[in-house]
């Protein structure tokens, strides 16, 4: 073999790829399904985790979340059994060991509107000068913070001053928008729909923060809040500042003591976690499928090359017979099989970049898109594509083998 | 044995090869002597089943004698493995088969060469061959072809110009006029009668073909594996004195 022209025998093997164009085509496609596969999932988890981590960033690194009940996220149902946060809370809150600041808010949603544009809006009611606590990396395109006696002043989120769908800003510094939302009123035993409308001041516009949360949000004092949600002093979310991310636990630990289950504590690090195994567990089922689908590319391989070596028995049969080894001949048959692994692999990491760009603009992300852009880890490619790569050589073996252990007696008598 | 000190081009003694078919031992040579000198064209014929392909195997390097040994141009290959076999046969042995056994998604050219490329012969020396071969054996402006475009005779000669290029020690030809018509069969036939006599190949050939036959220097007549009879041809320069040389056929040594 020393002597033997590689180059030539590559040759020959892509030669006998090119006669049967159809197979070879159909047999990459396979392999080319699979690693793109593999290829967009990665891209995929990469871009949300990514995506995850830029929301969860946001919050301060010491801030609990408390809320009225043990369900992870958000204030919803007003069941009687749930413990109200009120000021009591706030100043039990206030005397745990290790706490800097507690912090109550009051949200609410409703709609936006600015001259002839409206926009649905969440509403977070609470004392701006604590906001530094909760988002640390807050700060203003223009304006100020609200001061907590002002009820008629409010801060917008950037995208809400700078819809991306609108090529004017909706709404600018000192500018009056108004906040409508409706509610169901009892009216002398009749239910009656009624819609309440308060003018507020545009005292602020946000940076980017790059939180779809604190992004889309619009904020107004604690009190202007209180009284236009009718919230009657009972607070929806209070946020604890802790002394140091260190001493969460503990924190979370005290106040779990206190209140047992009637209270819902989340801290940033408990939801990133949350997400992440949900989102790894989708991931994870996703790819097995990605690595079924390219194991199925793996047996097209070992079908396609063995029904070839059973189609080229007499040609393998004159190339014994003029000297070629058993080993040149398994030599011939793995390049063809590794040809069609590098070709697949190739071709499927493009289409799998592709793909994943294909599934984000595809996959029903809300009304107000999260904007997800797939990450792809160099390394991560690199092991999809040898993996590709290796797991078509392996699927060439047993064929290849065939052909090599060929008698050329019997090879050359086949009709 | 050989008396001359001539160096002989394929010499086998007492070759014998059985094997099993189900429960039965089939004897396919029962102890064949033949020796061919440098430069000679014999034909063996005899009816199917006298063990025809079984010698043609054995001369081939194809496969192994069961006892016996085969020599060519003075090396024993009786016992070599596998891979000492190959190599042999690809420098050694030029095959020229009844169906050409060309590959036809690649060219003359290729086809030509195709031996030569795992005798490792340089490229450029590989491309002079292939040319003068082809020019030899009158397709010079066929070499891009492919050989599905080629009549039959054609396509064997183009297996003619590829068992040449490695200039092996002999040539071995299973019925190479037994898919052609019998004009064609003719010039197949007067091309190897023309490159024993150009190039001085040593050219063995098994045939059914008896009019072919007559027209090498000897016939070899082999009947339930041994060499029944043995007679001159017509070509000249094997003289029928030099039979005591050339075998020794009984039954059993």
């Amino acid at each position: 073999m020393r002597t033997v022209a590689v180059l030539d025998l590559i040759g020959l093997s892509f030669g006998a790829l090119r006669e049967r164009r159809l197979r070879t085509g159909l047999t990459v496609l396979m392999v080319i399904i699979g690693v793109a596969l593999m290829t967009s999932i990665n891209g995929l988890g990469g871009g949300m985790n990514n995506y995850i981590s830029d929301q969860l960033g946001t919050l301060g690194a010491n801030a609990l979340i408390v809320t009225p009940s043990a369900s992870a996220f958000g204030p919803e149902a007003q069941s009687g059994m749930q413990t109200k946060l009120t000021s009591q809370t706030v100043r039990t809150l206030g005397r745990i060991q290790g706490v800097d600041y507690v912090i109550p808010s009051f949200t609410g949603g409703g709609t936006l509107r600015s001259g002839s544009e409206s926009k649905t809006v969440a509403v977070l009611g609470m004392d701006q000068s604590k906001m530094v606590y909760v988002t640390p990396k807050i700060s203003f395109e223009s304006g100020a913070f609200v001061s907590s006696t002002d009820s008629g002043g409010i801060v917008l989120g950037h995208s809400i001053a700078h819809p991306s769908n609108l090529d004017k800003p909706f709404a600018s510094m000192g500018q009056s928008v108004f906040i409508e939302f409706s509610k169901i009123e009892n009216q002398g035993g009749v239910e009656k729909l009624v819609t309440k409308r308060k003018a507020f001041l545009v005292g602020g516009i946000l940076n980017e923060l790059g939180s779809q949360q604190v992004d889309s949000e619009v904020f107004i004092s604690l009190s202007a809040a209180n009284a236009f949600f009718e919230k009657n002093s009972v607070y929806d979310v209070i946020y604890v500042i802790t002394k140091g991310p260190d001493i969460n636990d503990q924190v979370e630990t005290s106040i779990t003591k206190f209140y047992g289950k009637n209270i819902g504590i989340v801290s940033p690090k408990a939801i990133a976690s949350t997400i992440n195994e949900v989102m790894g567990t989708f991931l994870g089922f996703l790819t097995a499928v990605a690595a079924v689908s390219m194991f199925v590319g793996a047996v097209g391989i070992i079908t396609t090359l063995y029904t070839s070596v059973m189609e080229r028995t007499r040609e393998i049969g004159l190339l014994k017979a003029i000297g070629y080894t058993g080993g040149t001949i398994l030599f011939m048959f793995l390049m063809e099989s590794f040809t069609i692994g590098l070709l697949g692999g190739l071709l499927g990491l493009t289409a799998g970049v592709a793909g994943a760009y294909a599934m984000i603009g595809i996959l029903p992300l809300g009304a107000n898109a999260i904007s997800i852009t797939p990450y792809f880890r160099p390394t991560d490619l690199a092991q999809v594509f040898l993996l590709a790569c290796a797991l078509s050589v392996i699927a060439g073996i047993y064929p290849a083998w065939r052909a090599s252990t060929l008698s050329p007696i019997t090879a050359l008598k086949k009709e | 044995m050989t008396g001359q000190g001539e160096k002989l081009a394929i010499e086998t003694l007492d070759l014998k090869k059985s094997y099993k078919m189900g429960l039965v031992t089939v004897y396919a040579l029962r102890g064949v002597n033949l020796r061919m000198r440098h430069g000679e064209i014999v034909s063996v014929v005899g009816p199917s089943g006298s063990g025809k392909s079984t010698l043609l195997n054995m001369l081939g390097a194809l496969d192994t004698p069961t006892s016996g040994k085969i020599l060519i141009d003075d090396v024993d290959i009786s016992r070599m493995g596998e891979r000492a076999l190959a190599r042999f046969r690809n420098r050694k042995i030029g095959f020229i088969f009844q169906s050409y056994n060309l590959i036809d998604r690649s060219k003359v050219a290729k086809n030509v060469e195709l031996p030569a490329i795992v005798a490792g012969m340089p490229k450029k020396l590989r491309n002079q061959r292939v040319h003068e071969l082809l020019d030899l054996v009158g397709l010079g402006d066929k070499s891009n072809r492919r050989p599905n475009a080629l009549s039959g005779g054609e396509q064997q000669r183009v297996a003619i110009a590829r068992a040449l290029i490695n200039d092996p020690a002999f040539i071995l030809a299973d019925e190479p006029t037994g898919n052609l018509d019998s004009k064609t069969g003719e010039e197949i036939q007067n091309l190897l009668l023309r490159v024993n006599e150009e190039k001085k190949a040593t050219i063995l050939i098994v045939t059914h073909n008896l009019e072919l036959a007559e027209k090498t220097g000897r016939i070899l007549h082999l009947r339930d594996g041994v060499v029944e009879k043995e007679r001159a041809g017509l070509m000249p320069h094997s003289k029928p004195s030099d039979s005591d040389l050339n075998v020794s056929a009984n039954g059993r040594a």
